[in-house]
């Protein structure tokens, strides 16, 4: 039974993992570049949910602004930031990328304060027993709204023409520019889309632990990196795998790999020996 | 007389394409070969195979009758091959001389721990100035490679293999992106430098070069080895005729 | 007379510019790019620190923390040859977070309160000063050095373009383990002085901060300029200390540093320093 408990909680983390993941693995699909600062998108996500909840009670309404704010934002640090840099060497992107998510922890910091914010009253408290199993109702939202919307992208990308636009620039870039396709359109698209879902993940786990800090992006995010490699780079199947499965390990690692080793390290050890044995990730194709 | 390479049964397949077909040659000391075909016959391929950069799936590489099976890139080189590549690759963040002083820098080079209390490059500059001059671009020698023209980047890249003083020289397309009187006059070196008895395998489109200055032709078709023998006598081969002019025309 | 406030200063800038150099050799004459060289810092530290707390002299503190570290590194380094560019960038982020993950788990070396209590250094605060400064001193002509030498050449070989220099006969792999064995090296030793300085270390003193701060000092100051990545340290190691403003908005500034550094002028300091030049001559 306790077995299977851990199992569900790390499936609940897996889809927070999934949830943020998607977006990065997007990007990196796109323009090759490892986008750190999507982390400081998630944790946006949490202080619009915090604010907006508490400023009109209702977490429906601070999860649609939050994806819609935090997609905008993301679309304006693809224009701003990433485009111009697009030519130069990867590193140029990453370390940029880098320096733009720390900017954005600290300024976070500088403008809600150190110490974090929590809401007044927290949003889905209840709870329900499935199995034999308490589950509260955040958990499920969360479950159910990961599931939701990257099924909903899977349409998305699967039967919709620009689904289709999108997928063939991801697979071959000059290919797609020669069959008339908006490439700049698609990666606008591509920013929206992963940042609303790093807005929602980042809503979801303020929720949770009902509380966002300016530091809330750290950990989390650098994990979804982590993730992402796993996952074999730019591969959203594999990412999602990814997700889920580390959620799960590191959900019996706490427990069982306690003694030895933090739960945030738990992912970075998993995917340097995965790494060791398979190069290109679980996931990736080899070269 | 044993052959420099010996190349026996090979196959490359990428994906769902054979990109090479079990194919055998072998090239013999001092010869000038010529390895030509339509675009995407497995020239390139073959070459990749022979350096160890692509792993065949099944067939045999032996120079100066050593397997090079499993031996890495770079311990094919030092044991006798030098590499000029189809795709122009330089070292950007250094001058056009010191590519080539890399390359003939190889003994120091060997170890790093020992490289690390060597800083005379005196002579490699020499050798490099020599070999520049050779293949007629020692006026761009302090220059950035990037900031060439392809025709120079490519002498440079034939500079840069010879500079390793291989046994065997592979040279892919050298005189691509050349005009006429440039690739005549790098065919001449390339020539010349079998004459000193350096083993050459050539690569080239440039039909009119490769009949000019090669001894033997070998003709690959689709993955696989449709002609092999004296120059004249392998063009006028109806098979290569059909397969190698007729893509040609097709063109 | 230096009073003890400039001391203090002083032995942090010596500190600072041979850690930042460390990091130059592996990321700027190898070009591989680390985003968790603070992890080695750590290991010097701890070693150093655990070393002169268990009795052994200074100096033999100080090595073994290099050492330690150099042996780390080259795991490490064996772990990057197995991986390329981006792949890299992460497995090194994810050692920076498994050391203060393993760390922190480990009761032996303190746990998450760390180590207090390092015993001050028998040559007083003057003498780690000397020792800090001839450290740094010592690096950069190192540095200087290599660069001249025929390894420091197959570097810039691998740097620009690794499957070309194979082709060239470099064995890229030892290259590269021989450039993570001397950078993460001199990076324990700069953790074996952070400690006697500090005199307390804790997990939390090598994460991934502090690997962004040591990135920021050599992207600054210029990818591979041991000139320029030298003056980028001390000034990011001082700035924090003349100015409080500073100090409170640190990480903002380097971020924002970061950011638009690479968004003007991917060269740092070195690259704008050389435009500037070559526009004068003109
Ligand atoms: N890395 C690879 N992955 C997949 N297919 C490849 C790869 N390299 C080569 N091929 C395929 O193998 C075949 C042979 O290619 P190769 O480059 O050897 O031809 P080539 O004779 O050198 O042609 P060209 O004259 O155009 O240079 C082609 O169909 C090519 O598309
Ligand atoms: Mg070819």
């Amino acid at each position: 039974m306790f077995l299977v408990e851990l199992f569900v909680q790390g499936l609940i983390q897996g889809s927070v993992y999934a949830l943020i993941a998607v977006g990065l693995t997007l990007v990196y699909g796109l323009l090759r570049i490892l986008h750190v600062a999507h982390a400081g998108l998630f944790t946006l996500g949490g202080y619009a949910g915090v604010l907006v909840t508490n400023a009109t009670g209702s977490v429906a309404v601070a999860l649609v602004f939050a994806a819609l704010s935090v997609g905008a934002v993301g679309m304006a640090v693809y224009r701003f930031c990433y485009e111009p840099i697009l030519r130069r060497p990867p590193y140029v992107a990453l370390i940029a990328s880098i320096g733009l998510f720390i900017a954005m922890e600290e300024l976070f910091r500088i403008v809600f304060g150190p110490f974090g914010l929590t809401y007044d009253i927290v949003p889905l408290q209840g709870s329900v027993v499935i199995g034999g199993m308490y589950l509260r109702s955040a958990e499920l939202v969360t479950m159910a709204l990961a599931a939701v919307l990257i099924g909903g992208l899977g349409l998305l990308a699967g039967r919709t023409r620009i689904g289709l636009a999108w997928r063939a620039t991801v697979s071959v870039p000059e290919m797609a520019e020669s069959f008339g396709i908006d490439i700049v359109k698609v990666r606008y698209l591509n920013f929206f889309i992963g940042s609303a879902l790093a807005g929602v993940a980042g809503v979801m786990v303020s929720v949770l632990n009902n509380l966002v800090e300016p530091t809330m992006g750290s950990v989390a995010s650098y994990k979804a990196l982590a993730i992402i490699v796993l996952g074999g780079l730019g591969n959203v199947r594999g990412t999602l795998v990814a997700a889920l499965t580390l959620g799960v390990i590191e959900a019996y690692g706490t427990i069982y790999l306690a003694g030895f080793l933090d739960r945030d390290a738990i992912a970075f050890a998993v995917l340097i020996v995965i790494l060791m044995v398979r190069p290109q990730g679980l996931f990736g194709r080899s070269a | 007389m044993t052959a420099v390479l010996e190349v026996t049964g090979v196959t490359v397949t990428f994906g769902g394409v054979t990109a090479l077909d079990d194919v055998s040659f072998v090239v013999h000391p001092g010869e000038l070969l010529g390895l030509i075909g339509p675009n995407g016959a497995g020239k390139t391929t073959m070459l990749k195979v022979v350096t160890g950069i692509v792993v065949p799936q099944a067939g045999t590489v032996r120079l100066a009758n050593a397997d090079l099976a499993g031996l890495p890139t770079h311990a094919r080189m030092r044991r006798g091959l030098g590499l000029a590549q189809q795709l122009v690759r330089t070292f950007d963040n250094v001058s056009t001389i010191e590519n080539v002083m890399l390359a003939a820098g190889r003994q120091r080079t060997a170890s790093p721990w020992a490289a690390l209390f060597q800083v005379n490059r005196s002579v490699e500059r020499r050798i490099a100035l020599e070999l520049l001059e050779r293949v007629g671009i020692a006026d761009a020698a302090e220059q950035r490679p990037d900031h060439l023209p392809l025709g120079y980047r490519k002498r440079l890249q034939v500079a840069r293999a010879l500079a390793l003083d291989p046994a065997l020289l592979l040279l892919d397309e050298p005189l691509a992106g050349l005009n006429h009187v440039e690739a005549a006059a790098l065919a001449d070196v390339v020539r010349g430098i079998a004459d000193d008895g350096r083993t050459v395998v050539l690569i080239e489109h440039n039909l009119g070069e490769v009949l000019r200055i090669t001894d033997r032709l070998v003709v690959l078709d689709s993955g696989r080895k449709i002609g092999d023998g004296e120059p004249g006598a392998v063009i006028r081969d109806p098979v290569v005729h059909a397969a190698y002019i007729g893509e040609g025309e097709a063109a | 007379m230096i009073g003890a406030y400039e001391i203090s200063l002083l032995t942090t800038i010596g500190i600072a510019v041979t850690f930042a150099l460390s990091l130059n050799l592996v990321t700027g004459f190898c070009g591989q790019i680390s985003l968790g060289h603070a992890a080695f810092l750590g290991t010097g530290a701890y070693v150093a620190a655990m070393s002169v707390v268990a009795g052994a002299p200074f100096a033999v503190g100080l090595i073994a923390g290099g050492l330690v570290a150099a042996a780390v590194g080259a795991v490490v380094g064996l772990a990057s040859l197995r991986v390329r560019h981006d792949f890299l960038a992460i497995t090194t982020m994810g050692v920076g977070f498994l050391f203060v993950g393993f760390t922190r788990q480990q009761d032996w070396l303190g746990g998450e309160m760390g180590i207090a209590g390092i015993p001050e250094a028998p040559f007083g605060k003057v003498g780690l000063m000397v020792v800090a400064l001839g450290v740094a001193a010592a690096t950069a002509a190192f540095s200087v050095y290599l660069k001249r030498t025929w390894m420091g050449f197959a570097f810039d070989a691998i740097a620009a373009d690794e499957d070309t220099a194979r082709t060239v006969a470099i064995d890229v792999s030892r290259y590269k383990l021989a450039a993570f064995a001397l950078g993460t090296g001199i990076a324990g030793l700069a953790g074996g002085l952070y400690a006697f300085n500090i005199r307390f270390i804790a997990p939390d003193s090598f994460g991934f901060v502090e690997s962004v701060t040591v990135l920021a000092m050599v992207v600054i100051g210029g990818i591979g300029s041991v000139l320029w990545v030298t003056v980028a340290a001390a000034a990011l190691a001082v700035l924090p200390q003349w100015f409080q403003a500073v100090d409170d908005y640190k990480l903002l500034l380097y971020g924002v540093l970061l950011f638009t550094v690479m968004r003007l002028s991917p060269g740092g300091l070195a690259g704008l320093v050389a435009r500037l030049v070559r526009g004068v001559r003109q």
